[in-house]
């Protein structure tokens, strides 16, 4: 039972990942130049475009977790998931949450019922119901086959949300692949933001992405330990009921 | 005439292909669903009543009512769909006739896709009863046949979620309660896009095809998602 004490791997990411934090904001607040049409508003959309990178990529962990536990059926895989699944959730929310800031000072709205900002709400409204669907089920084989299931078939909203935003009209502008429709949506006056117009920014964008990928590495493992410690504790605790019942009779 | 149904499916042949298994799910709903005729009745019966509240609320602002038709009718399609998803499914297993789908010589993807069609052609029933009461209350052009294709392709990926999904939530604890919860989030993906394409078609003049075509193909793109991840999946949910 070594398990009580941190591994190498998680001590030095989380270390890694409260250095690259700061460098990150450091970089945000001091490097990265003045915006020019939104002013010091526009370093909101670092932080929002690093937690909503990491949210897109938690759900694809936790995709690939759930066709493994199909696959393989072993129980590590369905932690993987529920973990990537949990973290890649509160990252969402924090995207919502620095874009509803955003676009207050921006739209004028802290929300749009454009396509864009509809689907993000159904994306964390349908890996919300993750944790619901795996509440209600005791059998943990079973939990694990259909959490695995599911989640599969969640990652279809984060796939039309993808697609969506790239071929309907839409008020929010596309960042991965987008800079040309991005450029139209701001000469049409669709959209606030043009893109980045320096390359102070891009860097800047760069390091934050990278540092909140750090931070979700460094997160995972720590979720993944605390998965493995529960379980753990379950065992020992039917075990002692186990012994108590058999001493008592 | 059950008699009937019991020999038919006694007589299978051993080596079933897969579309005439599809077909003979499909037919074996139908006739449960001609001898009780609960499922459809009741969709109907939810829907006229939910359509009455909406209006209710709605009130004396027919124009708002009128503005919101077309999310209103993808609503309440979705609202009854969740009755006839649980229904037909949760009839299987009350009679324990689940389990002999499961052991008869059908592949379990055969099952599903019977399934689907059985209860999208109940879901499709009610909607040309939603489309009536639709052009009667608001006064639009639900009728068109577009609109009508629109509505068959987005309830086809509707309810081929929606099976998968059912067959999950049905057999947890919360049963009934969780389905909605688990699939209403899934479908909007596909609403929302099918949504935009009817009400496009809600105004006088047609509108051209480049105006509908990206909401479409986001339709057929999700059916086929779905349907691809409910053939793969499908016999994970049913194994016991």
């Amino acid at each position: 039972m070594e398990m009580s004490r941190l591994n190498r791997y998680t001590r030095v990411m989380n270390i890694a990942a409260a250095v690259s934090l700061v460098v990150a904001m450091l970089a945000i607040f001091f490097y990265a130049p003045v915006e020019q049409t939104m002013g010091n508003v526009q370093r909101i959309f670092y932080f929002h475009v690093g937690s909503a990178w990491v949210g897109s990529l938690a759900f694809l962990v936790a995709l690939i977790g759930g066709v493994m536990v199909l696959l393989r059926g072993d129980r590590k895989w369905d932690t993987l998931s529920l973990a990537s699944v949990e973290i890649g959730l509160v990252f969402l929310s924090m995207a919502i949450v620095a874009g509803s800031v955003w676009g207050k000072p921006a739209w004028n709205t802290w929300w749009l019922w454009s396509p864009r900002l509809t689907m993000v709400a159904i994306m964390w409204l349908a890996y919300a119901a993750y944790f619901m669907l795996r509440g209600a089920l005791d059998d943990e084989e079973k939990r694990a086959r259909f959490s695995a299931v599911y989640v599969i078939v969640a990652f279809v909203t984060v796939i039309l949300t993808f697609i969506s935003i790239r071929i309907l009209r839409d008020i929010h502008p596309v960042m991965f692949g987008g800079a040309a429709e991005s450029a139209q949506g701001a000469a049409e006056g669709l959209q606030e933001f043009s893109g980045l117009d320096s390359t102070k920014m891009v860097i800047t964008l760069n390091i934050s992405v990278i540092a909140f990928t750090i931070t979700y590495i460094a997160w995972m493992l720590n979720r993944i330990r605390l998965q493995r410690l529960t379980d753990q504790t379950a065992v020992l605790k039917t075990r002692v009921t186990a012994h108590l019942q058999g001493e008592s009779s | 005439m059950s008699e009937n149904g019991i020999n038919e499916a006694v007589t299978l042949p051993e080596e079933t292909s897969f579309w005439s298994a599809v077909w003979t799910i499909t037919r074996k709903d139908f006739r449960i669903e001609r001898h009780t005729g609960q499922t459809v009745s009741i969709m109907i019966m939810f829907s006229l009543v939910t359509v009455i509240m909406f209006n209710f609320a709605l009130g004396t602002n027919l124009g708002a009512a009128r503005e919101l038709s077309t999310g209103l009718l993808w609503a309440t399609i979705l609202l009854a769909g969740t009755l006839g998803l649980n229904r037909s499914l949760a009839i299987e297993r009350e009679n324990q006739t689940f389990d002999a789908l499961l052991i008869s010589p059908i592949r379990r993807n055969a099952i599903y896709l019977g399934k689907v069609f059985s209860i999208s052609i109940f879901t499709l029933l009610l909607e040309l009863v939603l489309v009536i009461v639709f052009v009667v209350f608001f006064n639009k052009p639900f009728w068109r046949p577009q609109v009508l294709f629109i509505l068959a392709l987005g309830t086809f990926g509707y309810i081929a979620a929606g099976v998968l999904i059912t067959s999950m939530s049905i057999q947890t604890r919360s049963r009934d309660v969780l389905l909605p919860v688990l699939l209403l989030p899934l479908s909007l993906p596909l609403v929302l896009p099918a949504a935009m394409a009817v009400s496009a078609y809600m105004f006088p003049e047609l509108p051209s095809w480049g105006e509908v075509q990206s909401a479409v193909y986001l339709v057929i793109l999700y059916d086929l998602l779905m349907v691809t991840m409910g053939l793969f999946f499908y016999h994970y949910v049913v194994e016991s």
